[in-house]
């Protein structure tokens, strides 16, 4: 045990030192300065703030202190059977491929192996504890921290010794024929009787409550404290308030004296845990090595997991022609199925009767002026939000950048290539937006009446510049990620923690101020040219033709960018940034 | 075919390879051999105009790699170690992918044989994690033969193969040459370079230590009379006593 001790000690101090030695880099330094100045702001501020004022103490009044720990006993309780539920495989505990190579062949018993498991965890869970009682000091609690971070502790470990417990026991329950249904049968028919009980209870003893009462919040928390903590409801839900009470004591003489009850709970789980032997081996080397490779793939940039299923093309791609179009066709096959011509079919079917519904409803509905502002905002959220979402791009393929560069293409057309699907799939939703909202927008508040033929032509002209606005909003994310490979999750080493917030904080904000000065002169561009023709009257026309100018000046920018790009491409050294 | 003279490659201050001077003609299968460190992985990638070499020339069919990348890179075809396929397309759309890149436009009457000849044929819908390491390896093979190249780099092609596999490779290696391609291999497997190379290259430290064809380089290298095998060889260049028998 103690060689595992070793490990697991060794493994954080060498994570740590790495992390500082990393902070040589003023990339990972500015990352750390900023991540560190928002947790600041974000979270410590707070804490810190309130650790000094003790009026702000935890806000649960000594009234309802017994209704919330039924409450927090409660939702314990539905963790616990969900995990007697949901689950259907056997025990498996996760391990790194490193530990599964070199610890289970070892000659290490079952039961060192649940403590080295047990000790790993734990990392896991102060770590949580830490960010959980950072965020209570955020959002108007307080009080004294160590207690809400011990009581924190306490049911985080409760509850994962439970699951581990949960899931031994449900092996056995395999090993001895009975299924994962037959097991849900009998956990579901106890919940059930109980919930049966607790209701006849309650409908003998406690005062009805009407539909008209579920308004009145302090006729409905009334009723349920009367159900939680009288009748056999406080039976069944007793060891869930054993292991919250210390959670929400007051002063430390009250939290020591609640914690022994839960220290008791957690002992009584951790002899059951450490006792139970059940062969957990071969489902572990599976579960570590799907979770090993999902970490590589979410470390290595790829969001998406794995594909499990072979995905049809979204077109029949042609031997000769672009090889740009070959980029789209790849990419588009990697985005899935969500993105395929027969999704697109269907939306529109779908859509189209609703826009026929919403343009002949006219009027001063209320209902489609809200639906249509909705899509507008949607629409604008999309520019920030979907080159995060999609990333079927540089950032799918930065893994596998030594491949790229060994294609006989250029620097620009493997740019433009790569930003293609993500760019199209984007246009389609918005386009899908913009046809809602045309159609919806009849009636303005405080303009009235939106004719068709204006709805038209700023729908045609919001269609123009999309496809222009998304390929912009797309270069920003894939040119940081060619610009400062670094600061991107490219490896299985990627950056994490405090740094890796700050760098991610920096980009997103890089990205905002970029986009909003690549705006600029297509802004000019777009006033000067409506100006120009609305002066002589044709404003419809000089809605549509401002948008072409704008989108042409967009593309104009566009295309600059591209190029510039694939010049980087083409000299972007993959060994300097190994 | 290929020409490579006083290629350099610097890490920073570290030298991963250092004034590298060698041809190799067509029809000519060339060994890449040297311990682990020497450079060979590094030599192929800057071959292949995957990284920029710091500093010297490579022309392939007589295209500067710098200079010329893409006309290079179409004449050219690198299989690395480990073989790089793209998670979410399957066996055929690798093959159609590949085909429009490099704009081969009879590729399916390719990519038939080819495929049969790897023994892929029946696998064309499936994705790269329903494949075994070798079949992802022939894979990646069928890919990078598609557009027929006249210069093949192998980073150790072995790796993962069955024994019908590496024997269906070695011929495949010798049958490309001998339709005309230059072949580089860099593999450690001195036993399979002694069988398939015609000329040999050791490196160690980035530097050349012998480069010649096979047999002028077994007979430098003989102790007596008889030519020393490659392994021998190999030895003896890179001096390291405590790896002599």
């Amino acid at each position: 045990m103690l060689a595992l001790f070793y490990l697991q000690f060794q493994t954080v101090i060498n994570r740590l030192k790495v992390r500082l030695k990393r902070l040589k880099k003023p990339k990972y330094l500015i990352g750390g300065i900023v991540g560190g100045l928002y947790f600041y702001f974000y979270f410590f501020r707070f804490w810190f703030r309130v650790g000094q004022n003790p009026r702000a103490s935890f806000q649960i009044s000594a009234d309802h202190v017994e209704l919330v720990e039924a409450v927090a006993g409660c939702a314990l309780l539905i963790i616990v059977l969900l995990a007697w539920i949901i689950p259907h495989g056997r025990a498996a505990l996760v391990f790194t491929e490193a530990e599964v190579n070199f610890l289970f062949p070892a000659p290490i018993s079952r039961r060192t192996l649940i403590h080295f498991k047990l000790l790993k965890s734990q990392m896991a869970i102060l770590f949580t504890t830490l960010l959980l009682t950072f965020m209570i000091g955020r959002f108007g609690g307080g009080g004294a921290a160590w207690i809400r971070a011990l009581g924190w502790w306490i049911i985080l470990s409760t509850l994962n010794l439970h699951f581990l417990g949960s899931s031994f026991a449900r092996t056995m329950l395999l090993d001895r024929g009975i299924g994962n249904w037959q097991r849900r049968t009998v956990v579901s028919l106890l919940v059930a009787a109980f919930a049966i009980g607790v209701f006849v209870w309650s409908k003998q003893t406690v005062p009805n409550l009407n539909v008209a009462d579920l308004t009145n919040i302090s006729t409905a928390k009334e009723y349920f404290r009367a159900v939680t903590t009288s009748g056999p409801a406080p039976y069944l839900l007793y060891p869930f308030h054993l292991v919250v009470r210390p959670f929400f004591a007051v002063n430390g003489i009250q939290f020591l004296l609640l914690l022994w009850p839960a220290l008791i709970v957690m002992l009584v789980h951790y002899f059951w845990v450490v006792r139970a032997n059940v062969a957990f081996e071969e489902a572990s080397i599976e579960l570590s090595r799907r979770v090993s490779e999902r970490v590589a793939a979410v470390r290595s940039g790829n969001l998406q997991p794995r594909p499990k299923k072979a995905k049809g093309a979204p077109f029949r791609l042609k031997p000769t022609g672009s090889p740009a179009v070959a980029l789209l066709w790849k990419n588009l096959i990697g985005a899935g199925q969500m993105f395929s011509v027969r999704v697109w079919i269907i939306l529109a079917c779908s859509i189209l009767p609703t826009v026929f519904v919403f343009s002949s409803s006219g009027g001063r509905t209320q209902g489609p002026t809200l639906i249509g502002f909705g899509c507008i905002m949607v629409m604008f959220w999309s520019f920030m939000i979907g080159p995060q979402l999609l990333r079927q791009d540089f950032r799918q393929d930065l893994p596998l950048a030594d491949v790229l560069k060994a294609l006989p293409l250029r620097g620009w057309q493997l740019v433009f290539g790569e930003l293609l699907a993500p760019a199209a799939i984007l246009t389609g939703i918005q386009w899908l937006l913009v046809i809602i909202a045309a159609a919806s927008l009849t009636y303005l508040p405080g303009i009235g009446e939106v004719t068709l033929s204006w709805r038209v032509a700023i729908g045609f002209g919001a269609a123009i510049v999309l496809p222009m606005l998304n390929l912009i909003s797309l270069i920003i994310p894939n040119a940081a990620v060619l610009l400062f490979p670094g600061w991107f999750q490219t490896g299985r080493e990627g950056p994490q923690g405090i740094e890796a917030t700050g760098q991610r904080l920096i980009l997103m904000l890089g990205q905002v101020l970029v986009f909003l000065l690549a705006l600029v002169p297509a802004a000019l561009g777009f006033a000067v040219v409506y100006g120009t023709i609305s002066y002589f009257g044709q404003t419809l026309v000089a809605i549509a033709v401002a948008s072409v100018t704008a989108s042409l000046v967009l593309a104009i920018e566009a295309g600059i960018a591209i190029f510039v790009l694939g010049r980087i491409f083409e000299r972007f050294d993959l060994s300097s940034e190994a | 075919m290929i020409e490579v003279e006083g290629l350099t490659k610097l890490y920073g201050e570290f030298v991963a390879v250092s004034d590298l001077s060698f041809t190799v003609q067509s029809g000519e299968v060339l060994g890449l051999v040297g311990p682990n460190g020497a450079g060979k992985t590094t030599t192929l990638r800057c071959l292949a105009g995957i990284i920029p070499a710091t500093r010297g020339a490579i022309r392939i069919c007589g295209f500067d790699v710098a200079k010329e990348p893409i006309a290079a890179k179409r004449q050219l075809a690198f299989f690395p170690d480990e073989p790089r396929l793209f998670d979410y397309l399957t066996v055929a759309q690798h093959l159609t992918f590949t085909a429009r890149i490099y704009q081969v436009p009879n590729y399916q009457e390719i990519a038939r044989p080819l495929m049969e000849e790897l023994e892929i044929i029946d696998k064309v819908n499936l994705l790269p994690g329903e494949l075994s390491r070798g079949m992802k390896q022939k894979l990646a093979i069928a890919c990078g033969l598609l557009h027929s190249p006249r210069v093949i780099f192998f980073d150790e092609p072995l790796t993962g193969l069955d024994p019908i596999g590496i024997r269906r490779m070695k011929h495949s290696i010798m049958n490309r040459a001998r339709e005309g391609a230059a072949v580089i291999i860099s593999s450690h497997l001195l036993h399979l370079l002694e069988e398939v190379c015609t000329h040999v290259l050791i490196v160690k430290g980035g530097r050349k230590l012998i480069d010649g064809p096979l047999e002028e380089v077994r007979h430098k290298y003989a102790e007596q009379s008889v030519d020393a095998n490659l392994e021998e060889v190999f030895f003896r260049a890179t001096s390291e006593p405590e790896a002599r028998p």
